[in-house]
């Protein structure tokens, strides 16, 4: 989270057109600062980001230091490609862009963007190098395009006289099937001096590594721990869930269909929405199982078709509104006072239940407890008065 | 203008004049072609440890012996004179220009600019010149910019101290300043006790 003013050299000489990086070398390098813009603006939203162009008429600045990540980008569209990159004459003027910068405090970066040809000395190229290293200004050098002995050996030298204390790297990108941004994701210029990287840079190696590169789900759980557990939950949750459809597409009951998808419905939007929650919801699944259970039943006993989800919504709430809780307690008992009869042969009805405990996420039906349940429900069916109790200490 | 101590003086004395380096602002303090980032905050010290180098020394680059010293002030503060105690074989600087209340003096402007007061400075491993000011001029300072050109001879210029004598007057110097207000929210800058063991804090 350095605060940092950068300025990056863009190289639109005519061997930018070359295609050997894909779709040319021009986009590929446009791609890549792109992505260098968000990272260096998401890492700290005080950074500032400016663009100029290195060859055409003459060194141009595009946009001087700023966060509006929208203006660096638009400023990239409608650039002409030609001439040749004024590499001593980019860095000199990118130095006085930094000079002129609003925030004092912040750091001086320049990163360049070498595609053509150098035309320079490597005496020449160790003097502007050194003055870098005097007004303390730190130099990314991004080597790719033309391969030449003598460009990366000067490139190579222009770096190691700037270089102070590690602040400044130079990255050779040779052509070939990987993109020029998704190389450089994983060098230093991203980041940032191995001080553990942007948040961004992790999410976007992991999207185009196409793997898990240190954080899940592309979220770093220290920059938001509830994010990630909330996600991590909702990952077992639909986990379990998937299983427990696997087992009820064998019973295939279409009216179960219907009530399952509404209860996981449910199920998963209160996921999104009450993050903080997911950690008692979790204990719930874990410890409470026998009991909710029963009060699973018990409620969807009641009336299995309309208010099956309100029961839900009420029962996967853990830390719901008290309000609602008591207002679904009286109703709930007032029902059962009513549809004694009903309940019973519901429950007698065998596949009806097992069928309702698959739904149910983190509920496996083989376990034995859950066995011995239903054996037990099946004989007494006025035990669900006991179930309300349960629900108290649900919390 | 360079004076001699002309009195035997106790180190009680002396040190309790050259007392202003207390008033400097240290995290701001910098400087520019030091060859360890960092190490000129080693160079202000009381005046019994100005000869003192196990700290270590304000050294500049490999074959450049520019420097420039960034001092800022908590309060204002009046300077009446400045000592500095230089390197041996030559790495003492020969020349000092003053700058005052000017931030973010580079070396271009650092040439170009005519600067407050100028001196020019005699090998002084010892610490005991000590080099006047126009003091009408350093009248609330609230920052002060060292710039030393050159050095006698050597390849890099070193300073082991800067002794700044004056007075400090507990005024805060008004300062247009381009604050930067908080952007974008950092969890880490908001940490409130949580309600429920890790509770995401809400903003209504």
């Amino acid at each position: 989270m350095v605060l940092e003013a950068t300025m990056i050299c863009i190289d639109n000489s005519e061997w930018m057109r070359n295609g050997d990086y894909s779709p040319t070398r021009f986009q590929a390098q446009a791609d890549a600062v792109n992505l260098i813009c968000g990272a260096k603006t998401q890492s700290n939203p005080e950074n500032t980001v400016g663009v100029l162009t290195m060859a055409g008429k003459g060194v141009r600045v595009l946009v001087t230091p700023t966060s509006d990540l929208g203006k660096i980008l638009a400023c990239m569209h409608g650039l002409e490609i030609g001439g040749e990159m004024n590499l001593a004459a980019g860095i000199q003027v990118a130095q006085l862009a930094l000079k002129h910068r609003q925030n004092k405090k912040q750091q001086q970066r320049i990163i360049v963007f070498a595609g053509g040809p150098v035309k320079y000395d490597k005496k020449v190229l160790e003097m502007i190098g050194k003055k870098l290293k005097k007004n303390s200004v730190a130099l990314d050098v991004v080597n790719f395009g033309e391969e030449d002995e003598s460009k990366t050996e000067k490139l190579e030298a222009l770096v190691a006289a700037v270089n102070n204390n590690d602040s400044s790297h130079i990255v050779h990108v040779p052509a070939g099937s990987s993109a020029l941004s998704d190389v450089l994701l994983s060098t230093p210029i991203f980041t940032g001096d191995g001080e553990g990287g942007s948040g961004f840079a992790a999410a976007a190696a992991a999207a185009a590594a196409g793997g898990v590169s240190g954080f899940d789900f592309g979220v770093d759980p220290n920059l938001d721990p509830e994010l990630a557990l909330a996600l991590r939950v909702s990952m077992e949750e639909e986990r379990a869930r998937q299983e427990a459809a696997a087992k009820k597409a064998a019973d295939d009951s279409s009216k179960k269909e219907g009530e399952s998808t509404s209860q996981d419905a449910t199920m998963s939007e209160n996921v999104g929405t009450s993050a903080s929650e997911s950690e008692n919801k979790k204990d719930d699944m874990m410890d409470d199982e026998n009991a909710l259970l029963q009060q699973a039943l018990a409620m969807s006993m009641v009336d299995p078709d309309t208010t099956v989800t309100a029961r839900d919504t009420d029962m996967s709430d853990a830390a719901a509104d008290d309000q609602d809780l008591a207002l679904a307690l009286q109703f709930s008992m007032q029902e059962d006072a009513k549809d004694q009869s009903d309940m019973g042969k519901l429950l007698a009805d065998q596949s009806f239940v097992s069928s309702i405990l698959t739904s149910l996420p983190g509920v496996d039906p083989n376990d034995p407890s859950v066995k011995d349940l239903l054996a037990s429900m099946q004989n007494q069916p006025e035990k669900k008065d006991d179930d309300k109790a349960p629900k108290e200490d649900d919390k | 203008m360079a004076c001699l101590h002309d009195h035997s003086c106790e180190d009680h004395d002396c040190s309790s004049d050259w007392s202003l380096y207390k008033h400097i602002d240290i995290p701001k303090l910098s400087a520019l072609n030091e060859a360890v980032p960092g190490s000129v905050k080693a160079v202000f010290k009381a005046w019994e440890q100005r000869l003192n180098s196990s700290e270590g020394f304000l050294e500049s680059n490999e074959g450049d012996p520019e420097l420039i010293v960034f001092i800022p002030f908590t309060s204002d503060v009046k300077i009446k004179s400045i000592s500095i105690v230089g390197g041996a074989d030559g790495t003492s600087p020969n020349k000092m220009r003053a700058f005052i209340n000017r931030e973010g003096i580079d070396f271009s402007d650092a040439q170009s600019m005519q600067a407050v007061q100028e001196w020019d400075l005699a090998e002084n491993l010892q610490g005991v010149l000590e080099y006047q000011t126009r003091y009408s001029r350093f009248q609330g300072v609230g920052n002060l910019t060292l710039h030393f050109p050159d050095s006698y001879g050597g390849d890099t210029s070193r300073i082991q101290y800067i002794g700044l004598k004056g007075e400090a007057t507990q005024l805060k110097r008004d300062v247009i300043a381009t604050i930067v207000y908080e952007l974008m929210p950092n969890p880490s800058d908001h940490k409130t006790k949580s309600e429920s063991g890790g509770g995401m804090s809400h903003v209504e």
